[in-house]
């Protein structure tokens, strides 16, 4: 479970947000409505000046980045001059764990990755699931995606796969989204507006 | 931009004037064979060499600092890089022979391990390292600061610590500003004469034996300390300028933001 209670100012901004979010969460607002600051508090690219962010338990509040088991994706998290193979298991190789083979090839039929060169030459939406797998092969303790599932092909199908590949790994999974269509598609939805959250609640498919 | 592009450019010229002085009479009228003898490119040759392996010694040692300016807004530091450059630099000399000097702790301590700083190859190195490096961090700094946070973000999330992000992820991606900030650094350390002309007025290893580094060189062509007067001076200045020409001018244009 991921819980975060944070207040913290930046410059006019003020976000005072409350969540608590297990298995796969949609977190829905316009632009600047506070989403990606939300999601920064959590990963912990950005200090807190009250409250606290819990993972699985764990007050992570003050703990270094790579130390709190969570993974932030957004549209340029890749690293352009590894090829996709070796991309892949980068995370998991930082936590000496090794996926095998079959691991990684499910996960990336799943996402529809068919190339294996330089990741320099795919197209953003390919670099996207590259990320999002790259992720996830991580087997971190939650998986925070920002803006990324918009600008996929296929989007609801590809949204549909990864909450099933993290559900079937244990992790919590938050993905941000512009407006409620894809809101159905997780268990729960928080709305943020201006620094503020509100939920959570259950959608149904429109 | 029309008046500007004109004060630009004068401004421009005003600063290029030596550089085209000593090239037209050092090539021309003022022209000697002195300033381009074996002694000169031997000169040029020690200059280039000690100049690589102080960039050598720049990024291998100065690469996590310039990231770490860039990244940890530590001012203090900030400033302190700044402190040999900004010092006169025949006191960087004269504190490197104090450093490996006989009469002081830490000489005996260096000389205890054959480290002889005076008028050795090691010794001007170390000069133009101290003299250098202070350049390659202001241009890495920037370089890294041009960086997107978001690829160092996601390193970290997946349980990189920062010195990992900066080797596995930041400088394998980085080839364009590193090249780019080792030419700009090279190019300073091959202008260095005050710290250079008191640690190391020449050198005594081979393959050097008894060679000045350039700038000392032509130093000594004007003072006449070596045969030839102003003139064979004005022509090594001009074939020093050459050489020096395309290390600056290929650091500054390599010189762009990091590849998206």
């Amino acid at each position: 479970m991921i819980e975060a209670n944070v207040r913290t100012r930046l410059g006019q901004f003020q976000l005072a947000a409350e969540l608590k979010a297990t298995g796969v969460t949609c977190l829905s607002g316009r632009n600047g409505s506070g989403k990606t600051t939300l999601l920064r508090a959590i990963a912990g690219f950005l200090r807190v000046e009250e409250g606290f962010v819990k993972i699985g338990g764990v007050d992570v509040t003050r703990f270094p980045i790579e130390s709190r088991g969570v993974v932030m994706v957004t549209p340029s998290s890749c690293f352009p001059h590894m090829n996709v193979d070796p991309h892949l298991i980068w995370g998991a190789r930082l936590r000496k764990t090794s996926p095998s083979s079959e691991e990684v090839s499910r996960v990336k039929s799943e996402l529809g990755i068919d190339y294996g060169g330089p990741v320099r030459n795919l197209s953003l939406g390919m670099r996207e699931r590259v990320a999002l797998a790259t992720a996830l092969l991580a087997s971190p303790k939650a998986i925070l995606v920002d803006d990324v599932f918009t600008s996929l092909h296929q989007r609801e199908e590809v949204i549909a796969s990864y909450s099933r590949l993290v559900t079937e790994r244990g992790i919590d999974l938050i993905f941000s989204c512009q407006d409620e269509t894809d809101g159905w598609l997780a268990a729960q939805m928080y709305r943020m507006d201006n620094g503020s959250i509100s939920g959570p609640k259950r959608l149904e498919k429109a | 931009m029309g008046w500007l592009r004109v004060i630009a450019i004068a401004a421009l010229v005003l600063l290029l004037i030596p550089v085209f002085v000593l090239l037209y009479y050092g090539l021309g009228p003022l022209r000697n064979p002195a300033g381009y003898s074996i002694a000169v490119f031997r000169s040029i040759e020690l200059s280039l060499f000690a100049s690589a392996l102080a960039v050598v010694v720049d990024v291998v040692l100065f690469t996590p600092l310039a990231y770490y300016l860039a990244r940890g807004n530590d001012r203090l530091v900030e400033s302190l890089v700044d402190i040999p450059i900004s010092v006169p630099h025949p006191i960087i000399g004269v504190a490197l022979i104090i450093l490996d000097s006989p009469i002081t702790p830490t000489g005996k301590f260096l000389l205890g391990l054959h480290i002889n700083l005076y008028n050795t190859i090691l010794g001007l190195v170390s000069a133009l390292v101290i003299m250098s490096a202070p350049i390659f961090v202001k241009s890495m700094q920037p370089y890294f600061e041009s960086r997107d946070v978001s690829t160092e973000d996601f390193a970290m999330g997946l349980g990189a610590s920062r010195l990992r992000t900066l080797f596995s992820v930041v400088l394998p991606d980085s080839f364009d500003g590193l090249t780019s900030a080792s030419l700009i650094s090279m190019s300073r350390a091959l202008s260095e004469f005050g710290s250079i002309s008191i640690i190391a007025y020449y050198v005594l290893q081979f393959p050097f034996y008894g060679v000045s580094p350039a700038s000392v060189t032509i130093y000594n062509f004007f003072s006449g300390n070596m045969a030839g007067g102003l003139n064979a001076a004005v022509t090594a200045s001009a074939a020093m300028i050459l050489v020096a020409i395309p290390i600056a001018l290929g650091g500054h244009f390599l010189r762009r933001g990091p590849k998206k």
